[in-house]
């Protein structure tokens, strides 16, 4: 990526809370106008790293630069950010309309253009009628609303979010996600949005860092981590997968045939024959085929129906299996019954890691 | 729980308020509308004139002048030297905070005579601070420090600064500190963010300890009377000498004189601090 472009840098940043380290050695570039989403488990270090950005932390070691200005020793009033924060920290004693004005005030705006600007906003986010409420007197989804006019009325360099949308209930959120990405669109904001629901992440995100234990694991765009994560721990915390180690026994044309303790299987990789691998496969890539198809033979061990999808768990001499059909009729497969499960080279990725030496070789993560 | 036996366990606090409290006050209130009496409590017949007279006598209007002058020295002092004092506090992890709010409670434990004296004893003509300041030859003879309304202002903000300090302490420690990122992340240097946020959020602290610095401050009587002897009396002295002239209607009115000057300084107080309007979370 051209560095030029990049709203926030950051470069070996570092940062240890007496004996644990929350964030170890993170570089990541921010192109504007992008929502980067730090995606990862409570305690990975992402809130440590949104933090950092906004010079509430100072790193031990590394620099922070926003829109090519190094502001690593700079106090956070004087950096070009705003932020939504999880619980809003809208100023209680202001109305919804001075909670708006007030990042304009603290940058002495000129008075006529700061109502303008405050009008403007609270009608972006569809809250004009509500200017002379208090906080205390608006619904959580409101306050939601005014923490975010408030942010971007100041058109910040970068706009950082942490878990903004973890206090609203799930419809609501949902609804929230949509109008966040269309509102960062729309202004052409740069984002930077801290969450832990990868949903969330993979619906707002232009890329994606997901982090463990102060590491960022893997950065790519949304689609790249769901379809081609580097490791289990990336792959299981994107939502479930399917497991399976084995031997690779063949390789043509970018396709790896692996054998695995339950038969033959591909995958889109170019190994050298004799590796052993471990590959990763999304349920929903799973296909099940009758007794005499192609590919793993399984017994299914349990059936969920849950409504546009049907969980289907089954238990195979490569491991466990899961898999999701939208299309399964009612009876069409049910407990006991013996299947072969396949999926296309493309649905499968090797990971990065060495798979350990165990007997049993499978597992599902959920 | 049922209204019904919501109200069956309050009568009994409910009866007893109204029998040691309204009861008396509103009795006393009858005896503050007589004229005094050589033999009897208060004389027959029904007048204004306990009002009337300490409201047109300057003597009376010098003291309640006095009184309120004080208080709002006290009150001044407590707050410009309380706050700091307070957000230190605040600002110290939770163990910390309690050691230092118990420090801060030590002096409450000491008797307020054992303090009058005390500061008796420093401020006297053959006190510690004159025969000091004669020894540096930095003095001639030695000054009038006791019985001055600066010895009353002194002695009593030493005694009431604690219940200043902890009232803003606590607010502050209770104030959610991601208010203060959210003015900072909005541009707002550490002084304009303490002047917008931290302290119109700290009114609650402040109201309640404004409001018990001034009131404590009105009703204290043994510091007052060891401190500013019988040059510098306030409202409360003039009660105890009616009642040991026997003047108690003289004595009912000061004493309500005294309650209307409490409650009108509380409402102010309510008005303009608002502490009311802060209350509620961040969510």
């Amino acid at each position: 990526m051209n560095g030029d472009m990049a709203d926030v840098r950051l470069v070996g940043v570092r940062k240890r809370f007496g004996g644990v380290v929350a964030v170890s050695d993170v570089s990541v570039d921010i192109a504007r106008g992008t929502i980067f989403s730090l995606l990862g488990p409570s305690g990975c270090g992402k809130t440590t790293t949104l933090r950092l950005i906004a010079g509430f932390e100072q790193p031990d070691a590394g620099d922070v630069y926003i829109r090519g200005v190094r502001v690593t020793s700079t106090p956070p009033y004087r950096r070009d950010f705003s932020m939504v924060f999880q619980s809003y920290a809208l100023f209680p004693h202001l109305t919804v309309a001075e909670n708006v004005v007030f990042g304009l005030r603290m940058r002495r705006i000129a008075r006529g253009e700061r109502a303008r600007s405050v009008d403007e906003a609270l009608e972006l986010v569809k809250l004009g009628a509500l200017a002379d409420r208090y906080p205390r007197q608006l619904s959580g989804g409101q306050q939601q609303r005014v923490a975010l006019a408030r942010a971007i009325v100041v058109k910040p360099a970068v706009l950082l979010l942490d878990e903004p949308l973890g206090a609203l209930d799930k419809m609501l959120r949902e609804e929230m996600q949509v109008e966040l990405r269309s509102l960062q669109q729309r202004l052409g904001i740069t984002a930077v949005f801290v969450t832990h629901d990868q949903e969330e992440a993979l619906t707002l995100s232009d890329r994606v860092a997901v982090m463990r234990d102060g590491v960022i694991e893997q950065i790519g765009a949304p689609r790249d981590i769901y379809d081609r994560p580097r490791n289990a721990f990336v792959a299981s915390f994107l939502g479930a997968s399917n497991f399976v180690e084995g031997n690779i026994v063949a390789r043509e044309a970018g396709v790896n045939v692996v054998e695995t303790p339950a038969g033959r299987v591909t995958v889109r990789a170019d190994r050298p024959i004799g590796e052993r691998v471990r590959i990763a496969v999304r349920p929903e890539r799973l296909r099940l085929d009758p007794i005499d198809g192609e590919g793993i033979p399984a017994r299914i061990r349990d059936v969920l129906y849950r409504g546009p999808v049907t969980h289907f768990y089954m238990d195979s001499a490569a491991g466990p299996l899961i898999a999701y059909r939208q299309d399964a009729r009612a009876g069409e497969w049910s407990i006991g019954d013996r299947v072969h499960c396949a999926w296309d080279a493309d649905g499968a990725v090797v990971l990065d890691e060495a798979p350990a030496k165990r007997a049993a070789s499978g597992e599902v993560t959920r | 729980m049922t209204a019904k036996y919501g109200w069956f366990l309050l009568a009994p606090p409910l009866a007893t308020v109204c029998v040691l409290f309204v009861v008396p006050v509103v009795y006393l209130f009858w005896v503050s509308l007589h004229a005094p009496s050589t033999s009897e409590l208060y004389a027959a017949s029904l007048t204004l004139h306990n009002y009337v007279d300490l409201l047109r006598d300057s003597f009376y209007l010098t003291i309640i002048g006095r009184t309120l002058g004080v208080a709002a020295v006290i009150l001044g002092l407590c707050l410009v030297i309380g706050y700091p004092v307070a957000y230190f506090v605040a600002v110290l992890p939770p163990r910390r905070r309690m050691l230092a709010l118990l420090l801060l409670l030590f002096p409450l434990m000491v008797s307020n005579v054992v303090r009058a004296y005390g500061w008796v004893a420093l401020l006297e003509r053959q006190g510690v601070v004159n025969t000091t300041l004669r020894d540096l030859r930095w003095i001639d003879a030695p000054l009038d420090l006791l019985y001055t309304p600066s010895a009353v202002v002194v002695a009593l903000m030493t005694i009431l600064l604690p219940y200043m300090v902890i009232s803003i302490a606590n607010t502050l420690a209770a104030l959610d500190r991601r208010y203060e990122e959210a003015a900072q992340a909005l541009g707002a240097s550490p002084l304009r963010t303490f002047v917008h946020v931290t302290l119109p959020l700290s009114t609650p602290g402040i109201a309640s300890g404004t409001l018990l610095v001034f009131l404590l401050t009105l009703s204290a009587y043994v510091t007052i009377t060891l401190l500013g002897g019988p040059r510098s009396k306030l409202l409360v002295s003039m009660i105890y000498d009616s009642v040991t002239a026997f003047q108690w209607p003289r004595a009912a009115a000061l004493a309500f004189v005294l309650l209307a000057l409490a409650l009108v300084f509380t409402a102010l107080i309510v008005a303009l601090l608002r502490p009311g309007r802060v209350q509620g979370t961040a969510r």
